[in-house]
């Protein structure tokens, strides 16, 4: 069950420089997680963000996704009402050692984006015969 | 009891940005926000933004055919409805043994929004662009900025 763990941790802001940090955090996008096919699956939400701008990376069984929102706003646009207020959204899970993480493979779709991560050989599931005594 | 209305804002912590700049240079701290707000985290999220001459709502529906979702507007309200499939593993073959997380929302959804008066609801376009929906509503000619000239007089 822990093969993917979110790795984040969040603190209350204490000091300014901190709090500046704080400020250039990104929204955590929604994400589903399952199996299938000897794999883990991740689908999450990214609306607005495209295949440019977006960025994953493994490092050290990290892997982090970032998206850059890329909304094409007119000149000039003030807000009214917002709900969305980042321009970005970043999301990091832990991997365990199972993952092949030469293997990784990710697409994006509609701003859904779509990371196949299978597992190593040795850890394939495997069907026991059971043979007539 | 009211602090229920504000409850989608977070709080400094959240990113900042050119919009929450912008909210917080036109608005700040006004008490109440819209009526139609709804908790962080819903889907879809809406964003409106407003130019010299339209009013542009951004619906950050990912995942969404563009087909499975109906827009319309009536009396200045806008009605978003739709639906997105639960989590469907589609190019996956065979099904998910296990779930390990489930934030994605799915099913039926159907969201209002106030639209500011005086718009052209005629000549409304909605856009569909890696999952974010944008829907054009260009304001009435009459209400439209305009620039009055002012001419010299001879004296």
């Amino acid at each position: 069950m822990n093969e993917v763990t979110r790795q984040e941790t969040r603190q209350q802001p204490t000091t300014r420089d901190e709090r500046r940090e704080a400020l250039e955090q990104a929204l955590l996008p929604p994400v589903d997680i399952y199996e299938a096919d000897n794999a883990l699956h991740l689908l999450v939400d990214m609306p607005g963000v495209t295949r440019d701008s977006l960025s994953i990376e493994v490092d050290n069984n990290v892997l982090s996704l970032e998206g850059r929102i890329e909304l094409d706003m007119p000149e000039g646009m003030s807000a009214i009402y917002a709900e969305v207020r980042a321009q970005r959204f970043a999301r990091r899970f832990t991997l365990s050692h199972e993952i092949d993480s030469e293997a990784i493979a990710a697409r994006i779709d509609n701003g859904v984006v779509h990371v196949t991560l299978p597992k190593k050989q040795s850890h394939h599931r495997r069907r026991i015969e059971v043979k007539a005594a | 009891m009211f602090g229920d209305l504000r409850r989608f804002d977070t709080g400094p912590s959240r990113g900042v940005d050119w919009f929450r700049q912008l909210m917080d240079e036109m608005f700040p701290e006004t008490g109440a926000a819209d009526i139609r707000s709804v908790p962080r985290g819903s889907y879809p999220m809406i964003n409106i933004g407003r130019t010299d001459d339209a009013v542009c709502v951004y619906v950050f529906a990912a995942g969404l055919a563009p087909e499975a979702l109906d827009v319309s507007i009536q009396d200045n309200v806008l009605t978003v409805r739709g639906q997105r499939p639960e989590a469907a593993p589609e190019g996956t073959a065979g099904e998910p043994s296990a779930y390990f997380r489930r934030e994605r929302a799915g099913g039926e959804f159907l969201r209002t929004v106030a639209l500011p008066d005086g718009l052209d609801a005629d000549r409304a376009e909605a856009r569909c662009r890696n999952g974010v929906v944008e829907i054009h509503l260009p304001k009435r000619e009459e209400l439209k900025p305009r620039r009055i000239a002012i001419q010299a007089t001879q004296s």
